[in-house]
């Protein structure tokens, strides 16, 4: 069979010229280099050609394949600018995209994790107790004397629920997280490292700065031979990650009947000026509390510490209202 | 409390500047929280922790001065004074509340103003003159932190004194002119007839001292700090005197500042001392306990390096009688009023605190693994909320306490409760037994504040009086997803809130088969609601609010979804163990069904004929649409489309495999629930 290559030429020419999508390109190509298309027909010739024409054809073949191959190449670069061009006058990239709206966790939250986070990763462990609490645990393990005015209903609320190991007290709501210390004391040995985040409730009139349910996270660490450097160590550190390296920090000393010594922890943003804003309570734990839970008298030694969530986030974010946190306006809880 | 730095320097030299004082008695543990400058004085204000009530008075922060600048502390001088010939006849009845008494009769005294540098003292820390005598009481209580009294003695019938608790009935006008109601919690200073003081707390206008009293008996006592406090509280009415006995005088200086009142009274006002009694309950007076401590045991748990001198001169400015031996062993013993001393941490505080907690050295304390760990709840929680945050819902945190009214209006007042003993106001009379309420609040308060689509989440607790459970609740209003290309903008509805819930538990591990709902006749909700058990045990519900409900909340024109899950139940589930399953890549083959099934039967029923067909090729089974309307059988017909898609794990399927299987099960469906294909 003899082939008219310039004809076959001229006609591949023409058909590309055409060529405008991937389509009609897949099908060009289809037609002449597909298991069944022209070129493959042209080589399968060869077979049958007589000695003398064998190599003229074999060159022609060789020379129509690259001239397909590359009318091909060359459409594909043409169809992609075309298509790229027409997408880019259809879209308005800027409209706004399509998706779920994402819900906020509350800043309460936020600080609490953040805090306990921080806390984790020196190697403390999150616990939890009870809002229900005894007077024991509230109070008297932590070495508040019973006739302590923390304890009258000014300060503290009750529910009205007996107490189930002293029938003649009522349950209350705990007024601080320490409780949780003396469980977590009671239910295991030394050595112990834990924060416990939670509410709280003391009777306070509510105002922009006083809330009668509020959060705390507590901070325990009990062991052979915990110091007071210990102690400024670690809140040290502790302040310089939640605060910033630039603060500037003081332990001024203060009482609190469960640790002795016992300090405040004040800061100031800037550096110079003396506006210390009080941020946690911390001391060494009295030994009366190693003693109310069962520890043996001078065995061990350990560091507490806690601190006001919604303060802390007030002084962070610059909230002037504690309100805000428990109103839940939608637009409060998403800038968060 | 305020102090006079004047005043402090009759004690104590002072040379730093007032700033730097009162940053060191601040780094000291007596807070000066501010300071302003006097005619001259400057006057700080100090908060004194309730450990140190020595501390409320001049001496007593002079004392602490001259620890923290290790100066010499200079205490003022009583003269003599002469015996009374007589005995003043005071009565302690009440053993319990007052545990030292000493009267003193002084007669013919004049009663004039008092002097000048005198009255510039108590007037520097907020006090008026009145006359000598009580501006001297006013003085000594200032200087000493013993509150002191004087009576017109010739006012007191029977010339008596009587300390007991005052008899139902009684009144007493006290010398702010208010007349006050008595009873046997209150202790009271009695003549022979009649209350005369508020024991502790405030005199009586009838006995005080006026420019017409001639003769006088002055009170110095002890009073029982409990029953001062409820006295106090029970009758609103605090004084300078009782926040001293509160917090509790020294037994010793109740003598000691009779003795400089008495000594300064005799030079001021003139006069003689004719009778006196000092009446002791006995029983008090007990020796203060020795501690001993090392001075090594000091260094050892503030990580300090201290001095033997260094120490002992602070107990000494301190005022502690101390004793050191070669081994470098203290031996104290803490003055009466330190009632905060008693063992060997006190002492060691004593130390840090006046060397300075900034001077001491800081450590990081390495942290040993503890056998705790942190518990599943904790960790299911966290998980939860960020699977309810994916779908869209915001996190709440409210109150916990909310009114009976509250449960009325959700239709909840049946339930079991916990009430507060002393709640503040009725609107959080009892801890809340269900998240309905709180959740439903918030809803209300946003839809007022013009805010439209709603979708709220709490994790928080529930109590009853069996305890405190946690609690998950989800509330929504308005439109889930709002976008202009979206065309479905329906209001949120059943499916919608039961999708999300439904989302906790597969995002949590659990299996969709472990979970089943079954219709509910919560009072709270409208007709579209169901109840959620997991693994057959009920642990919530879901639904949507009744128009009652949301019309009590005064909650207008939405439609409000609510589901509410105990976490506590939810927590104690098993969570099957995650395991590897191989990804099958042989080809899914997807079937639909077109049904019509009376309106009646559930698609859990569908969905067990599907899948308890004997076949090891069924991979999923979903419903693409539910039909409501014409071309069905009749009208108590439903629709559905479903899709059934087939892949096996060992080959290709083949045509017929499916075949077989799939009209297997439409025949079952057709038998078991007369479903008729379209």
């Amino acid at each position: 069979m003899a082939w008219d290559f310039q004809t076959i030429r001229n006609q591949a020419q023409k058909e590309a010229d055409s060529i405008c999508d991937n389509t009609s390109l897949e099908s060009f190509r289809i037609k002449y280099l597909g298991k069944k298309g022209l070129i493959p027909q042209v080589y399968a010739s060869l077979s049958t050609a007589s000695k003398e024409d064998k190599p003229l054809l074999g060159k022609n073949a060789n020379e129509l394949k690259n001239f397909i191959s590359g009318l091909i190449e060359e459409k594909k670069l043409s169809v992609k600018d075309t298509i790229n061009q027409s997408s880019k006058s259809n879209i308005d990239v800027t409209l706004p995209g399509v998706a779920n709206d994402l819900g906020h966790s509350h800043l309460l939250t936020q600080t609490m994790d953040e805090i306990c986070g921080l806390f984790e990763k020196l190697g403390f462990i999150v616990q939890e107790g009870p809002e229900i609490e005894t007077e024991f645990n509230n109070f008297d393990a932590l070495n508040i004397p019973s006739n302590h005015p923390s304890r009258d209903g000014f300060d503290t609320f009750y529910v009205d629920q007996v107490d189930p190991g002293d029938k003649d007290k009522k349950l209350l709501l705990r007024s601080q997280t320490s409780p949780v210390q003396i469980r977590v004391m009671k239910a295991n040995k030394p050595p112990l490292a834990v924060v416990v985040p939670g509410k709280v409730y003391r009777p306070d009139a509510v105002d922009a700065s006083h809330s009668f349910m509020f959060h705390q996270i507590e901070g325990l660490l009990v062991d052979q031979d915990i110091k007071f450097s210990h102690l400024k160590g670690l809140l040290t550190t502790f302040c310089n990650r939640f605060f910033g390296d630039n603060i500037k920090m003081r332990f001024r000393p203060h009482f609190f009947p469960f640790t002795e010594p016992s300090a405040e922890i004040d800061i100031s943003w800037e550096k110079g000026k003396k506006d210390w804003l009080e941020i946690m309570g911390c001391g060494m734990v009295h030994p009366q509390v190693f003693k109310a839970v069962g520890y043996p008298k001078g065995k061990y030694t350990g560091l507490a510490f806690g601190l006001g969530v919604e303060r802390i986030a007030m002084l962070r974010y610059g909230i002037r209202d504690i309100r805000l946190f428990y109103e839940n306006d939608k637009r409060f809880l998403e800038q968060f | 409390m305020k102090i006079s730095l004047n005043w402090i320097k009759d004690y104590v030299e002072v040379k730093i500047p007032p700033g730097s004082l009162a940053d060191k008695l601040t780094m000291a543990g007596l807070e000066v929280e501010n300071v302003s400058l006097v005619g001259g004085d400057t006057i700080f204000e100090v908060e004194v922790t309730p450990n140190r009530p020595d501390c409320l008075n001049m001496i007593g922060i002079a004392r602490e001065i001259s620890a923290v600048l290790n100066k010499e502390l200079a205490l003022p001088r009583t003269g003599k004074l002469s015996k009374a010939d007589a005995i003043c006849d005071i009565k302690i009845e009440d053993k319990k509340g007052c545990l030292r008494y000493i009267g003193t009769v002084v007669e013919n005294i004049s009663i004039q103003q008092a002097p000048k540098e005198l009255l510039k003292r108590i007037n520097s820390l907020g006090l008026r003159a009145i006359n000598n005598i009580v501006d001297i009481t006013n003085f000594c209580l200032l200087e000493t932190g013993q509150p002191l009294h004087a009576f017109d003695y010739d006012k007191l019938a029977g010339g008596r004194i009587i300390v007991r608790r005052a008899k139902d009935g009684e009144k007493i006008v006290t010398i702010d002119d208010i007349e006050r109601a008595l009873d046997p919690s209150i202790l009271v200073i009695a003549d022979a007839e009649k209350p005369v003081a508020i024991a502790g707390i405030m005199g009586g206008k009838e006995t005080e001292v006026t420019a017409s009293t001639r003769n006088i008996l002055l009170e110095s006592a002890y009073f029982d700090p409990i029953i001062v406090r409820k006295a106090s509280r029970k009758l609103g009415l605090s004084s300078d005197s009782s926040y001293r006995f509160e917090r509790g005088v020294d037994y010793p200086t109740v003598e000691n500042c009779s003795n400089r009142a008495l000594s300064l009274i005799l030079k001021e006002a003139g006069g003689k001392i004719v009778k006196s009694s000092d009446i002791k309950v006995t029983g008090r007076n007990k020796a203060a306990k020795e501690i001993v401590i090392e001075k090594e045991k000091i260094d050892s748990f503030l990580g300090t390096d201290t001095s033997v001198t260094q120490c002992k001169n602070i107990f000494d400015k301190l005022g502690f009688d101390v004793k050191v031996d070669k081994q470098k062993v203290f031996t104290i013993v803490p003055p009466s009023f330190r009632g905060d001393i008693v063992q060997e941490v006190d002492i060691i505080e004593e130390v840090a605190r006046i060397i300075g907690y900034d001077n001491l050295p800081l450590s990081m304390p390495s942290i040993k693994v503890s056998n705790i760990s942190e518990s599943k709840e904790i960790q299911l929680r966290k998980k939860i909320k960020q699977i309810l945050m994916a779908q869209g819902c915001s996190e709440t945190v409210t109150y916990t306490m909310i009114s009976q009214k509250n449960l009325n209006d959700s239709k909840l007042s049946d339930i079991e409760k916990l009430n507060i003993v002393n709640p503040l106001s009725q609107d959080q009379e009892m801890m809340r037994p269900s998240l309905l309420p709180s959740m439903l609040s918030r809803v209300q308060f946003n839809l007022n504040r013009g805010q439209k689509d709603i979708s709220l989440f709490e994790a928080g607790k529930i109590y009853t009086n069996k305890g405190e459970k946690e609690t998950l609740a989800v509330i929504m209003t308005g439109v889930a997803l709002r976008d202009w290309r979206k065309l479905k903008q329906n209001n949120v509805d059943f499916v919608d809130i039961k999708g999300i819930v439904g989302k906790v538990f597969s995002g949590t591990g659990i299996q969709d088969s472990a979970v089943s709902y079954k219709i509910s006749e919560l009072p709270f909700f409208a007709g579209e609601n169901a109840q959620i058990f997991l693994r057959g045990k009920k642990i919530g519900a879901v639904g949507r609010i009744c128009q009652e409900v949301l019309d009590a909340w005064d909650i207008k024109g939405a439609s409000v979804v609510f589901a509410e899950v105990d976490l506590e139940s939810f927590y104690s589930g098993s969570f099957s163990k995650k395991k590897y399953f191989p990804v099958i890549e042989y080809p899914i083959v997807t079937r639909d069904i077109s049904l019509a099934i009376k309106k009646d039967i559930l698609f859990d029923e569908i969905r067990n004929i599907v899948f308890n067909d004997n076949n090891d090729i069924m991979h999923n089974f979903n419903l693409i649409e539910e039909y409501l309307g014409e071309n069905l059988p009749g009208k108590e017909y439903k629709g559905l489309v479903c899709s059934c898609k087939y892949q096996s794990k060992t080959g290709t399927l083949k045509e017929e495999e499916v075949t077989k299987v799939h009209e297997r099960i439409c025949q079952s469906l057709i038998d078991k629930i007369g479903a008729i294909r379209r």
